[in-house]
């Protein structure tokens, strides 16, 4: 008979400024490799948060049951978590990079047997034990700042394994990884599944998914939208699942004639972030950038911005050839970035409205000996506020007091205010709301209307589709696939332009599945 | 009067800070009245405190930014020395008459202050060095440099044009207040009016959103650390003309006061919150205890476990208002979730 | 097949490589310029002048390691050794275990405290330790008072203590001198912090929360644990430390020690302590005390007085620290972390 290890029902989490997770319910059998996908922002990494005890669930309606027994939802906590045998392995991997793979996988399992003293015998002992269950061998003396990705995302399966995990949770494990690793790293799932022990993937990358997964559950906006089993499994379906197509978006069409490019970049290359890369965007063009996790988009945005010093190539400005070494040089040629981590990169969340929009254009604000024209900023604050709508009690508001969308447009009014010519956006709507996505996607097309150069980097492929004039689409620092007007004016763009996200993976996994 | 309530109610730090500074006030106008309240002693004041003032401006410029400056006392020391080397020179004395020795005194100790500011500012901003190790380094280093060039013993030995400055007054106020003065201003105002002061803030509030909204951190970092270091070499000579030497290891109880006073004046020591005004009310706040703490003839050490307690006090008051802060806020936001789900 | 492995390995520039290197050029150098340099005499005085500081670092260590800072630990000293010291004169127990034990729990009551205020307020240890440095001296010298005890009051045990030695040589001009018995303190010390930092867990629970507080939570850790200990354990060794240095002067002055501990904290990042926490070794620690004593001790040999000591010192602190935070620097910009 099968059992489950874990079984969570209406499950709910509301954080400061988002309610991340509602009314969730998820089974999980003994031995299942299941899958939670969904976008960014959809609640599955607030799932894992809760079930391991990282955080708290609210408090209300909403049960897990733990292998078996129900569990007091106010009183779960990491220890109480690990001790049912739930064992997760961040994105971030949460090793300690000062320490020794033995320690790495060890440490834990020590920690949970409450001991008081270590030895080195056990601890190799342990690491072993752990390594050969999985049937890799690894120099047990390395620090793990001097291993590669792949050899830590093992140390970390280790760890859990030497913890005797009856639920292991994989939040995004093969982002930093090759082909080949990736190839690794799925085999090991399948021999975990082998020894009865239930594995939850959390991926974007449909394929690897589908190629292991014995189920998927899809999350959108908090919401648990679909359970799917391993003979309903389909691509397009669950992209339509993860995106929900219930909301239209206007589509953005080019009105501008001229077609000299404001942005151009040539052959720009940095080893290990992206390989020869040319794109060229014009006046009122909204170019789509995507791809997967790690194939170099943010990189290359972060060069164009002057945060990321360039190896090799050019990027030119109306034709002439640019340097921008720092954002300084970046705002003074026209460029503004919306950067992707909104919250540490984009906004100064104890200070208020007035400081947010002004403070890439101070330099406007003073007058000639330098002194702040304080009606100046308050008249653009208030510019800003109307002109995108925020729901604000005045502009002296703090914003950390503002919910995701609202910040948004406060990051949104700060660049719009440095008039740039090129604007390119990061993730414009991770953490927010449906009414202020389609605000923010109606004021990006406005500014593109303008004459404004955009670029929108996303992993929303409906986002891209209902803004972007033109796509381009990266794997692993290369450009695989670009789609000019026509395209995107065919009926089928979004499947295409998911097909060239996943295809080269798919078409890998494929081969990969004939031979097993 | 509306208006007022809203400004008090959005900086409650100083708020506190004034009602605090005043309840002191009149507490002690009523208990020792005339004899911490008279002319003489507010003129021994002024004189007292425009050195260390000058400092805890410095020091407050440096946590403004979420750093710290513990260099900044044997800063003022070297460039006190160094001043001191000047005017204690009598060849330099002989040939060009007292006026322009001072001058030249005065010029290289500003060099040499504001110089061992900007080497703290390089340190920090160029090398990644956190603040406390790399002012730590630099403090050793710049009492080293004072010591090996001294021996450790005072210079001294100073023309009497210099040292009437560290005594003279203007229809009774000091000099060196009027000096300080001038300078609290000039940052207070720099801090609170221009552009680049509110980049300081913005840096200090979030250095990494700062850099990604095209501001220059490492040069606005570099120049807050020369100014203190500017300020430290006004000090130093402010040091060299009241007290008529030079030496090593002077005024080394500044370096916590001025911390006390920072905070006491709500500047947050991670960076990004406070007004460089309430410095003033700060230091008069402290002047005034201290006098009365000689008229009740406390020790030094007892004001030290005063100035402790005080400080420590302070960063509960702080924690205490930041909570109670977070908290409303938390209740601004779900009313705001509240509308936007409608 | 393993010794393989070791040839290929890159030979790394680490801080306690760095420190040894000056330590032996400074060391050729001035046996150079005054060949009376190398003399046991010479090694056994910085021994003993230098055990006090070596032991507090110990402490100073592991609590940089968890990514806090004490600048309390001299005030801690003093008043821990001023107390015990005076509870020996007033009950006559003229033992030095006794002066130690009531030194300890002083040291560890004072360390406590800021533990408990560092990690409820969760505010800059730097400038809690502070206000605490103030607070417990000002009530050591407010309602203990400020006599100095000279060496004619002082009890016994501790003059008796002070001048211990293993064993006495007399040198060729009949001079007398020997190894303190300081040595086996800071032995024991040292080889405590050892087996702590490495062989416990409440060790690795130290490196841990330095590296990240927040995978040592998801490890399951408990931060309160481990702030309490690092606190109380440099408040003991701080207690030790006083007691040490008032054995060393056969003296006991309330108002000294206080105001050196930024040379101390000085020391231990020279050798290699990372005041961002989870890193720093024993080795790399007492190289760097034993730098800050050799320069102390010796720049008289290089005809520098004692005044140079802190040029040298600076000198030094600021070379290593800026090639650490620099090679720091560089990884965190590739890996898009942009710290000043």
């Amino acid at each position: 008979m099968e059992k489950n290890v874990l079984v969570a029902t209406n499950i709910s989490k509301s954080y400061v400024g988002v309610r991340a997770l509602d009314k969730v319910s998820v089974t999980i059998k003994e031995g299942e490799v299941k899958c939670l996908a969904g976008e960014n922002g959809c609640g599955k990494s607030t799932f894992v948060k809760l079930m391991s005890g990282v955080e708290l669930a609210d408090k209300g309606e909403g049960t897990i049951v733990l292998n078996g027994r129900e569990i007091d939802k106010s009183k779960h906590n990491v220890i109480s978590a690990i001790n049912e045998g739930i064992q997760v392995i961040y994105q971030d991997l949460s090793l300690f990079d000062n320490m020794t793979v033995a320690e790495n996988i060890a440490l834990n399992k020590m920690i949970k047997e409450k001991r008081k003293l270590t030895n080195k015998k056990e601890v190799y002992e342990i690491a072993k034990a752990a390594l050969e269950q999985i049937g890799v061998e690894m120099d047990l003396d390395a620090i793990i700042q001097e291993i590669s990705i792949a050899n830590r995302q093992i140390v970390a399966i280790c760890r859990a394994l030497a913890l005797d995990a009856k639920l292991l949770f994989m939040d995004e494990p093969t982002t930093a990884l090759t082909k080949k690793e990736i190839e690794r790293l799925l085999d090991i799932v399948r021999a975990l599944k082998a020894k009865g022990i239930a594995v939850v993937f959390i991926s974007h990358k449909l394929d690897e998914v589908m190629s292991v997964a014995d189920s998927i559950t899809v999350f959108r906006d908090g919401k648990l939208v679909k359970n799917m089993e391993k003979d309903e499994f389909d691509v397009k379906k669950l992209v339509y699942y993860m995106t929900g197509r219930e909301v239209e978006y206007s589509h953005y069409e080019r009105k501008n004639t001229s077609d000299a490019p404001v942005l151009e970049l040539k052959n720009m290359t940095k080893t290990g972030q992206y390989n020869n890369i040319n794109l060229s965007v014009r006046a009122g063009d909204i170019v789509g950038l995507t791809g997967l996790l790690g194939s170099g988009r943010t990189e290359l945005a972060l060069s164009v911005f002057g945060l990321n010093p360039i190896e090799k190539g050019e990027i030119c400005l109306n034709g002439k050839p640019v340097k921008i070494g720092s954002p300084v040089d970046a705002v003074r040629n026209g460029i503004a970035l919306l950067p992707e981590e909104r919250a540490t990169q984009g906004l100064l969340l104890n200070k208020d409205m007035t400081d947010n929009v002004s403070v890439a254009i101070l330099k406007q604000m003073t007058n000639a000996v330098g002194i702040l024209n304080k009606k100046k900023r308050y008249d653009l604050a208030n510019q800003m506020i109307k002109r995108f709508r925020v729901r604000i009690p005045n502009a002296d508001t703090l914003i950390k007091t503002l919910s995701g969308g609202n910040q948004q447009k406060v990051v949104l009014g700060k660049w719009v205010a440095s008039e740039p010519k090129l604007f390119i956006l990061d993730s414009p709507t991770v953490g927010v709301d449906i009414g202020s996505k389609s605000e923010i996607y109606e004021q990006i097309q406005a500014l593109a209307a303008e004459g404004m150069a955009v670029i929108i980097i996303s992993d929303e492929v409906e986002e891209i589709c209902a803004n972007c004039n033109r796509v381009t689409v990266m794997f692993q620092g290369n450009i695989v696939k670009e789609f000019d007007e026509a395209d995107m004016k065919g009926e089928d763009a979004q499947d295409k332009i998911t097909e060239a996200i996943h295809s080269l993976t798919k078409s890998k996994a494929g081969k990969e599945s004939e031979t097993v | 009067m509306k208006k007022l309530k809203a400004s008090m109610r959005s900086d409650l730090t100083l708020t506190i800070l004034v009602f605090f500074t005043i309840a002191i006030l009149v507490f002690l106008a009523i208990t020792l009245g005339p004899k911490v309240y008279n002319g003489r002693n507010f003129q021994s004041m002024a004189f007292q405190i425009s050195e260390f003032a000058v400092l805890a401006f410095g020091m407050g410029l440096a946590m403004l930014l979420g750093g710290i400056d513990l260099s900044i006392v044997a800063n003022a020391n070297l460039s006190g020395i160094m001043c001191a080397f000047v005017l204690s020179n009598a060849a330099i004395v002989a040939s060009l008459g007292d006026g322009a020795t001072i001058a030249i005194a005065v010029i290289v100790a500003l060099v040499v202050g504001t110089v061992g500011g900007l080497f703290n500012g390089f340190l920090i901003a160029k090398c990644s060095v956190h603040p406390i190790v790399a002012t730590l380094g630099t403090m050793t280093l710049y009492n080293g440099i004072s010591t090996a060039s001294t021996g450790g013993n005072g210079v001294s030995g100073f023309p009497k044009a210099f040292t009437n400055l560290g005594v003279a007054t203007v229809s009774g106020v000091p000099v060196l207040f009027i000096i300080f003065m001038v300078l609290a201003i000039i940052v207070i105002f720099v801090m609170t009016y221009t552009g680049f002061g509110k980049k300081i803030y913005m840096i200090g509030e979030n250095h990494t959103a700062a850099r990604f909204s095209a501001i220059n951190n490492e040069k606005c970092i570099m120049i807050i650390y020369a100014m203190a270091g500017f300020l430290a070499g006004v000090s130093g000579i402010m040091i060299s003309a009241r007290v008529n030497s030079s030496k090593v290891g002077y005024g080394d109880t500044y370096q916590l006061q001025a911390i006390l006073v920072a905070v006491l004046a709500g500047i947050s020591p991670s960076g990004g919150k406070g007004k460089m005004a309430g410095i003033l009310l700060a230091l008069a706040c402290t002047q005034i205890l201290q006098s009365a703490f000689t008229v009740w003839q406390f020790t030094p050490y007892s004001k030290k476990l005063i100035w402790g307690v005080m400080l420590l006090a302070m960063l509960f008051v702080n924690k205490i208002i930041d909570y109670l802060d977070t908290q409303k806020q938390k209740q601004l936001l779900d009313l705001q979730l509240a509308q936007d789900a409608e | 097949m393993s010794k393989m492995k070791d040839s290929k390995k890159k030979f790394t520039f680490t801080t306690e490589k760095f420190l040894i290197l000056i330590i032996v050029l400074y060391c050729i150098v001035v046996t150079c310029v005054n060949p009376g340099f190398f003399s046991a005499a010479t090694l056994f005085d910085m021994i003993k002048s230098s055990a006090g500081s070596m032991v507090v670092a110990m402490g100073l260590l592991l609590v940089i390691i968890t990514g806090g800072i004490d600048v309390s630990f001299t005030a801690v000293a003093i008043s821990s050794g001023y107390i015990a010291t005076t509870i020996m004169m007033n009950t006559g127990i003229n033992n030095i275990f006794f002066g130690f034990a009531i030194a300890i729990i002083i040291g560890i009551v004072l360390g406590l405290i800021n533990a408990v205020l560092i990690h409820v307020t969760k505010m800059e240890p730097f400038i809690i330790t502070l206000a605490t440095q103030s607070i417990f001296h000002g009530c050591l010298t407010t309602f203990v008072g400020t006599k100095n005890i000279g060496s004619v009051d002082i009890p016994t045990a501790i003059t008796k203590f002070g001048g211990a030695r293993l064993f006495t040589m007399t040198d060729e001009y009949g001079n007398k001198t020997g190894l303190s018995i300081y040595i086996l303190i800071v032995i024991a010390v040292v080889a405590l912090t050892w087996w702590i930092m490495y062989k416990t867990m409440l060790g690795r629970s130290v490196f841990a929360l330095g590296c990240s507080a927040e995978s040592a939570r998801r490890a399951g850790f408990n931060s309160w644990k481990t702030h309490l200990f690092v606190y109380a354990y440099i408040g003991m060794l701080g207690a030790i430390y006083g007691m040490l240095s008032i054995g060393g002067v056969n003296a006991c002055n309330p108002v000294s020690m206080v105001g050196t501990e930024l040379t101390i904290i000085a020391a231990v990042i020279i050798g290699g302590a990372k005041v961002t926490g989870g890193s720093g070794s024993i080795l790399g620690t007492l190289l760097g005390v034993f730098i800050m004593y050799l320069f102390n001790q010796t720049l008289v040999f290089l005809g520098f007085s004692s005044s140079w000591n802190n040029l040298f010192l600076g000198v030094v602190l600021i070379v290593s620290i800026v090639i650490t935070s620099y090679q720091e620097r560089r990884k965190n910009r590739r890996l898009f972390i942009f710290t000043e």
